[in-house]
């Protein structure tokens, strides 16, 4: 019966179609838009910023002067009146305005609010928006210092220690640090999370083929001729399970091959990724048990499982990282296709079977609880 | 084939106080009957008189809300993967794989029955001959005519010799060539010993296929017998058909009133009577239908047949 469904299924070519060429193109796609960040190939422009600076303090200058010596960009600060930054601005081209008022630093030291306003120039761009987003960052930086020596201060806290705290805070560098490792850290590159994500997401759709397939086989007749044979409904649907899933795990890892070689992309040991696959294809086609138990009608099959697998796919990161907090971030972490994409993340750095012990039990605690569940769930559909 | 032969035939298939609801409609009501070894048994009835629900409860499909069913001397239930090795299910719909060949189909199916190696080879030629598509094996079903699936859907059943072969509508959407086909095929069956359950709503095929037919509407078998049975209990009535155009209403209403007639039916195209001595009343029934404003255009006797049976049991014509 296997063999059968699997023939069928290749001559069709609904599978090579939906679950192979879709998602490569889709990949391909999605590597041409977001694909220049990864690369770090997007280059920053000189930029010019007209500035006042009247503040009668230190602060002022500090801002425009870490402004000047930002490492990614070539930036030339130019100081005016006031009253002269927003018609400079323009007048020039420059990027951007900034205008520190006088009491800058009194207001920054005294914890006070205060206002700085930037003009963006009339060819505002990138570098526009990174230097707006630099001040920002450069003015909670400020804050964070004054807040941290107030909070001293309440605690009793000596001058000079005071003093070293809220340099410390200003300039950026927490006593603690969160370094980037590899096979800890379960992060891909944005090339590999496409070619992960897309990988989790069709598989979703492609285990379809398989126990939902009784449902295609009612509507065309052949559902009776199975039932009338001398084979229990058991063998049936086990049958089509094991289609779904082999289809699933061999198209998962077409695409992670071809997208591995077409993006560039490694996800680490092979025997450790293979893990993975089977995993995660065991999750998804045990979700197919519980669609193919609620629905009427293959139309209905169809629409279920694709609400399902969208659904699944993007919660777990299958075009852009999802993140929540919380019970809904617990919810999260239980999504097959996160572990998946998760797993492959520690692979890529280099992780080994012990390493992916989380997410594989994600995923195969996923597959029994769902495989329980649909036999408890009153059957509305295929009755094999 | 007369009654005393039957009883003497061992008995395949028993049924006995079938019934299934579906909600609050009755669909099939205390249905009995028996098949023997090498008869063929048919279900005449229009359609939606409940004769593929019969067979879904006889080939397992779906389980009876009451009654039993016997094959081949085993209760047969849902459940019963064993005894569904006796039946050969031939379904209304045309259940065979559009992207295998026609020989794919028959080895699939044979495997699911059980066959195997040179026993399944074998029977495949075997059967690839008997509906004509030997030299069409190789090809993809989905490039088959309407007749040619059908006879590829009958092969199906017949692949494992079941002790019963169900054919339900076999010919339904056949053009006249294949249906011949089809029947010659099925005339050919009983000679093996095949016991066959046929349901059709096509009289003619029921009259020359089967042994002994049941007469069924609304979900009960009304009569059951060979045909010669079947119609003594027309009481030796004939059917006149009339056909033609104009008011066909009042020429009904007026032909009721006629001595000899038992009854009308019909529409605007025309109308069906029973009469006792058809051609003695031909006469006066051509008068009073013209007389009525009905504009005949030919008028035909029939001798009793089973569509008469059906008239004088339910009422109303087979085609209904």
């Amino acid at each position: 019966m296997v063999a059968n469904d699997l023939r069928q299924r290749i001559r069709d070519k609904s599978v090579v179609i939906f679950s192979l060429l879709v998602p490569l193109a889709l990949m391909a796609v999605l590597n041409l838009s977001f694909g220049g960040f990864d690369s770090g190939s997007a280059t920053l422009k000189p930029a010019v910023v007209i500035a006042s600076s009247e503040d009668s303090g230190q602060l002022g200058d500090a801002l425009l002067e870490a402004v000047e010596s930002l490492p990614i960009m070539d930036v030339t600060v130019r100081k005016v009146a006031a009253g002269d930054v927003s018609r400079e601005t323009k007048a020039t081209g420059a990027d951007l305005g900034i205008i520190l008022p006088a009491e800058f630093t009194a207001a920054v030291t005294s914890g006070q609010a205060l206002s700085v306003q930037v003009v963006e120039g009339d060819s505002a761009g990138l570098e526009t928006d990174v230097l707006i987003s630099v001040v920002d960052g450069l003015l909670e930086q400020f804050s964070a210092g004054t807040v941290t020596a107030e909070a001293g201060n309440i605690a009793g806290l000596p001058h000079d220690v005071l003093g070293g705290l809220a340099q410390q805070a200003a300039a950026g560098t927490p006593a603690l640090t969160l370094s980037e490792g590899q096979a800890s850290a379960g992060q891909l590159s944005l090339k590999g999370t496409l070619v992960a994500g897309q990988a989790g997401l069709f598989l979703l759709f492609t285990v379809g083929f398989g126990v939902l397939g009784l449902l295609a086989e009612r509507e065309e007749g052949t559902l009776s001729r199975l039932q009338a044979a001398p084979v229990t409904p058991g063998t049936i649907i086990s049958a089509k399970a094991l289609v779904g899933f082999i289809l699933g795990v061999v198209a998962t890892t077409v695409l992670l091959t071809a997208g591995s070689v077409l993006f560039g992309v490694s996800f680490g040991s092979p025997a450790v990724v293979a893990l993975l696959v089977l995993a995660v294809a065991a999750a998804a086609t045990s979700l197919t048990f519980i669609v193919a138990r609620l629905v009427r009608s293959a139309e209905q099959a169809n629409i279920a499982q694709s609400i399902v697998a969208m659904l699944l796919g993007i919660a777990g990161g299958a075009f852009f990282p999802i993140e929540a907090s919380g019970f809904l971030a617990t919810l999260m972490d239980l999504n097959p296709i996160a572990a998946f994409i998760r797993g492959l993340g520690i692979t890529a750095g280099g992780g080994g079977i012990a390493d992916v012990a989380t997410p594989l039990a994600i995923m195969l605690g996923f597959a029994a609880v769902s495989t329980l569940a649909s036999r408890l769930l009153p059957d509305r559909g295929v009755r094999a | 084939m007369t009654a005393d032969v039957q009883t003497h035939r061992a008995q395949v298939l028993g049924v006995k106080g079938l019934v299934k609801h579906y909600g609050a409609h009755t669909v099939v009501d205390d249905v009995s009957f028996h098949i023997g070894a090498g008869e063929t048994y048919g279900l005449l009835g229009p359609n939606g008189a409940g004769k593929t629900t019969i067979i879904s409860m006889v080939s397992g499909l779906i389980p009876a809300d009451a009654g039993s069913i016997e094959l081949a001397g085993s209760a047969m239930t849902p459940a019963s993967t064993r005894v569904k090795g006796h039946i050969g299910l031939v379904p209304q719909e045309l259940a065979i794989y559009p992207d295998l060949t026609a020989k794919e189909n028959l080895l699939f199916f044979g495997r699911l029955q059980g066959l195997h190696g040179k026993e399944l080879k074998h029977r495949t030629g075997d059967v690839l001959e008997l509906i004509g598509l030997a030299d069409r094996a190789g090809e993809q079903t989905k490039k088959f005519s309407g007749g040619m699936k059908r006879r590829l859907n009958i092969g199906i059943g017949l692949l494992h010799r079941p002790t019963l072969l169900i054919l339900d509508e076999p010919t339904v959407g056949v053009d006249p060539q294949s249906r011949n086909s089809i029947l010659e095929s099925v005339e050919g069956l009983a000679t093996e010993g095949m016991a066959v359950l046929y349901t059709t709503h096509y009289m003619e095929e029921a009259e020359r296929l089967c042994d002994r037919i049941a007469i069924i509407d609304e979900g009960r078998i009304q009569a059951e017998g060979t045909r010669g049975e079947l119609v003594e209990l027309t009481g030796g009535v004939d059917r006149i058909d009339l056909h033609g155009s104009g008011n066909t209403g009042a020429a009904a209403t007026a032909l009721r009133r006629l001595p000899g007639v038992q009854h009308v039916d019909g529409d605007a195209s025309g109308l069906t009577l029973t009469v006792h001595n058809g051609p003695g009343l031909l006469a006066p029934i051509v008068a009073e239908a013209g007389g009525a404003g009905m504009a005949l255009s030919s008028v035909e006797i029939v001798r009793p047949d089973l569509e008469s049976v059906f008239l004088h049991l339910t009422g109303k014509a087979l085609r209904d």
